[in-house]
C-alpha cells in the first residue's frame, strides 16, 4: 500500500543521503532554533495587552521603553557572554508586586500550571507577569559586532551558560522569587523523571534562595501524577523530602499535598473516564466521547511529509 | 505744525503703546474662548456613547496578537501578513461614522485573516463566554470563534472611530441598543456567519441551563450561527448544556427553549443531540469548587 511505498523510498533516500553535500543544517553555528521572528512586535503587543487588558492595576508602562532596555540587554554582544545583570534596566522598567498568596512556583509542568492560573486570575505564576510576557514561549539572541538578531541559530544552555535566553529566566525567576508574599504555593510533578523536585534547577539555584522569609507567612507544596503516570515522587518520600527538609531548615512553615484535588480535576479535563480520575466518576456517560479518527491517518501523513523533505532537499540543495 | 514739545510726545508714545498692549489682550482673549469652546464642542462631539472607547495602544495589540498567533499559536498561518490584516482593520471603520458601518468594509480583513478549521472541531457558545474559553484553553483539541485568528486578535477589545480627528474614539463607542451597525456589532456577526459556513462534521455548542432561556434567538447563535451551518458539511450538532456548580437549574436537555432550538435545526436537515453537563466542562467548573456536592459524585473508592 501507499505507506510501505513511502516508507521504502524513505529507506532508499536515508542511504543515498551518504554521497549527497552537507547541508545548510550543517553550518549552522548553534544547536538551538533562531530568534522568533517578528519578536518586537509580538513583545510589545503582549506588554500593551497585559497592561491594558490582562493587569490594568501596574499602571501606566512605556513598552516601546521596555523593549529598547529588553534588546540592549543582549544586542551586538557575544551571545555567549550575556549576564543576568544585564538585564537590570529591563526589569527596573517592567517589575510589578504579585498579590500576596498568589504566587505559583512550578517545575516540569508548565502548560497545566498555565491553564490553571486562569491569566493570573486565580494565581499569578511567573508567566502570568509582565517580565515573563517578554520571554514565555519566544526565544532570541544576538550577535557580536552586529546591531541585529540572529534568526538562523542560537546557543543552547549546554553550548554556553551565559546566553540571552538563560540569563533572563535566571533574573526574572530571582526577581519573581523576591516579589512573592503571603501564601507560596509549589507546584511538582511526582511523574517526572529525575524527581518532582529538581535539587538543580530554577526553582531550587534562583527561587528559593530568593523568597523574602519576613513576608511569608507559610509555603504549600502540591505534588501532581500525570493521569495514568508512574507515582515516583510524594509528599515526604524522595525528592520531595529533600524539599521539606531544606524549606524546614530556612525556617518556613510547610504543607505538603498529593494530587491536589482542585489541580487533578483540570488534569482529568483530558482523561474523564481514567480509573485515575474515578473519584469523580458519576454513572459512565450515555453520551460515547468522540474519539479521533484521525490517528490511522496521521502516521502515513507523517511518512509522506518526511518523503517529500527529502526530496526536497536533495533536489533543491545541489 | 508746530514742533512738540519732549513730554507729550512721551505721553503719545505712552499711550500708543497701552493702547497695543490693550488690543493685543483682548485679541488673545477672544481667540481663546473661541478656540475652548470649538474644542469643548467637538470633545462633546467624541464623548457622545454609552459603550466603553476604543482601546488604548489599539494597533500595538492587534498585531502583537495576530504575529503571537501565527507564530506560537497556529504556526500553519506563519504566512500571513499581520501589517496587512491591521491595515485593512483599519481602514474598515478609521474616520468612519461609527453608526454606518456595512459588512463590505470589513470584506478585506476577512478575506485576509480567514482559515479552515478542521472538521468535529467547531465549538459555539452562547452565554458560557468564560467557561467556554477556559476549556479550549485547558483542552486544546476544540476551537470557539476566538481560538482562530479573528476572534484571537479582537476579543475582549473595543474599537469605533470618528469621523473627526484622529478618526479612532478613545472615550466611547455606541452599545448595540444605540445603534446596530456600530463597528464592533458588524464585526463579531461577520465573523460568526463565517465560522458557521466553515464549520464541517460534527459540531458543538454549550449553552448555559442557569440562566433564563439557555437558547434566544436575540444571540448571534441563535440569529447567525444556526442559520449558517451547512447541512452539506455538518453531520450532527451536539448541545452541552451546562449548570452553574450548586445550580440554579433553569433549563434542561427537554426545556422549553433547548426544544425550540432543536426543532429549527432539524427543520434545517441537522440532526441534534443534547447532554445535561458534559462531564468533561463539569470537571473544569469544579476546578473552582472542588468539595461542592456536585463535584463529589463518587463510585466505591473514595481517596
Amino acid at each position: 500500500n501507499m505507506n510501505s511505498f513511502f516508507l521504502s523510498l524513505l529507506v532508499g533516500l536515508l542511504f543515498s543521503k551518504d554521497y549527497v553535500k552537507p547541508t545548510e543544517i550543517d553550518r549552522k553555528k548553534w544547536k538551538g532554533e533562531g530568534t522568533t521572528p517578528n519578536l518586537e512586535s509580538i513583545v510589545i503587543g503582549r506588554c500593551y495587552e497585559y497592561i491594558r487588558l490582562v493587569n490594568p492595576n501596574v499602571g501606566e508602562k512605556n513598552c516601546t521603553e521596555i523593549w529598547e532596555a529588553f534588546k540592549n540587554a543582549f544586542i551586538n554582544k557575544d551571545p555567549c557572554n550575556i549576564l543576568p545583570s544585564d538585564y537590570e534596566l529591563f526589569i527596573n522598567l517592567s517589575v510589578h508586586t504579585i498579590p500576596p498568596n498568589k504566587a505559583l512556583f512550578w517545575e516540569n509542568n508548565h502548560l497545566l500550571v498555565t491553564s490553571y492560573s486562569d491569566k493570573s486570575r486565580r494565581y499569578m505564576p511567573l508567566c502570568d507577569t509582565l517580565i515573563a510576557s517578554f520571554g514565555d514561549f519566544l526565544n532570541w539572541c544576538g550577535q557580536a559586532n552586529d546591531t541585529g538578531f540572529d534568526y538562523d541559530s542560537c546557543p543552547m544552555t549546554e553550548e554556553c551558560e551565559n546566553n540571552a535566553v538563560e540569563s533572563f529566566w535566571r533574573i526574572a525567576s530571582i526577581t519573581y522569587a523576591k516579589q512573592s508574599s503571603g501564601v507560596i504555593y509549589v507546584m511538582l510533578n511526582g511523574s517526572a523523571i529525575g524527581g518532582a523536585y529538581p535539587v538543580k534547577g530554577f526553582f531550587a539555584d534562583y527561587e528559593l534562595p530568593n523568597l523574602q522569609k519576613d513576608r511569608i507567612s507559610r509555603i504549600e507544596i502540591w505534588v501532581m501524577d500525570d493521569i495514568g503516570g508512574p507515582d515516583l515522587d510524594s509528599c515526604g518520600k524522595g525528592s520531595v523530602q529533600i524539599l521539606e527538609e531544606r524549606l524546614k531548615t530556612m525556617g518556613y512553615d510547610i504543607t505538603c499535598i498529593d494530587n491536589y484535588k482542585s489541580v487533578l480535576l483540570l488534569k482529568c479535563l483530558d482523561y474523564p473516564y481514567h480509573s485515575d480520575c474515578s473519584i469523580f466518576s458519576s454513572a459512565p456517560s450515555t453520551q460515547r466521547r468522540l474519539v479521533s479518527s484521525e490517528r490511522g491517518n496521521s502516521w502515513s501523513r507523517l511518512i509522506y511529509t518526511i518523503f517529500v523533505a527529502f526530496v526536497f532537499e536533495i533536489c533543491f540543495n545541489p | 505744525m508746530p514742533f512738540p514739545n519732549r513730554s507729550s510726545r512721551t505721553r503719545q508714545r505712552i499711550v500708543l503703546l497701552v493702547g497695543i498692549m490693550v488690543l493685543i489682550v483682548t485679541i488673545v482673549v477672544v481667540l481663546a474662548a473661541v478656540l475652548a469652546h470649538g474644542r469643548k464642542e467637538s470633545s462633546v462631539q467624541l464623548l457622545e456613547w454609552k459603550g466603553r472607547g476604543t482601546t488604548k495602544n489599539l494597533q500595538e495589540v492587534i498585531l502583537g496578537r495576530c504575529y503571537n498567533y501565527i507564530t506560537t499559536v497556529n504556526p500553519e498561518l506563519r504566512d500571513k501578513d499581520c501589517q496587512k490584516i491591521w491595515e485593512t482593520m483599519k481602514n474598515a471603520f478609521v474616520y468612519k461614522n461609527p453608526c454606518n458601518i456595512t459588512t463590505e468594509d470589513y470584506q478585506p480583513l476577512l478575506d485576509l485573516a480567514s482559515h479552515p478549521v478542521p472538521c468535529n472541531k467547531s465549538l459555539f457558545w452562547s452565554k458560557t463566554n468564560d467557561l467556554v474559553h477556559r476549556y479550549t484553553k485547558a483542552n486544546h483539541n476544540l476551537f470557539t470563534l476566538e481560538d482562530t485568528l479573528l476572534g484571537y486578535m479582537t476579543d475582549g477589545v473595543s474599537w469605533c472611530g470618528s469621523p473627526s480627528r484622529p478618526g479612532i474614539n478613545y472615550e466611547s463607542c455606541p452599545k448595540w441598543s444605540e445603534c446596530e451597525s456600530n463597528p464592533s456589532t458588524v464585526y463579531w456577526k461577520m465573523a460568526s456567519k463565517m465560522f458557521a459556513e466553515a464549520a464541517c462534521g460534527v459540531v458543538q455548542v454549550m449553552l448555559n441551563g442557569s440562566v433564563d432561556d439557555a437558547f434566544r434567538s436575540s444571540s448571534i447563535f441563535g440569529s447567525v450561527e444556526i442559520f449558517n451551518l451547512d447541512p452539506d458539511k455538518v453531520s450532527a450538532v451536539q448541545i452541552w448544556l451546562m449548570h452553574n456548580i450548586g445550580g440554579p437549574h433553569r433549563e434542561s436537555c427537554v426545556g422549553h427553549s433547548i426544544t425550540k432550538l432543536t426543532s429549527i435545526l432539524e427543520e434545517r436537515n441537522l440532526s441534534v443531540s443534547c447532554e445535561d453537563n458534559y462531564r468533561p466542562v463539569q470537571l473544569l467548573q469544579c476546578t473552582s469548587d472542588p468539595d461542592h456536592a456536585d463535584c463529589r459524585l463518587c463510585t466505591s473508592n473514595v481517596q
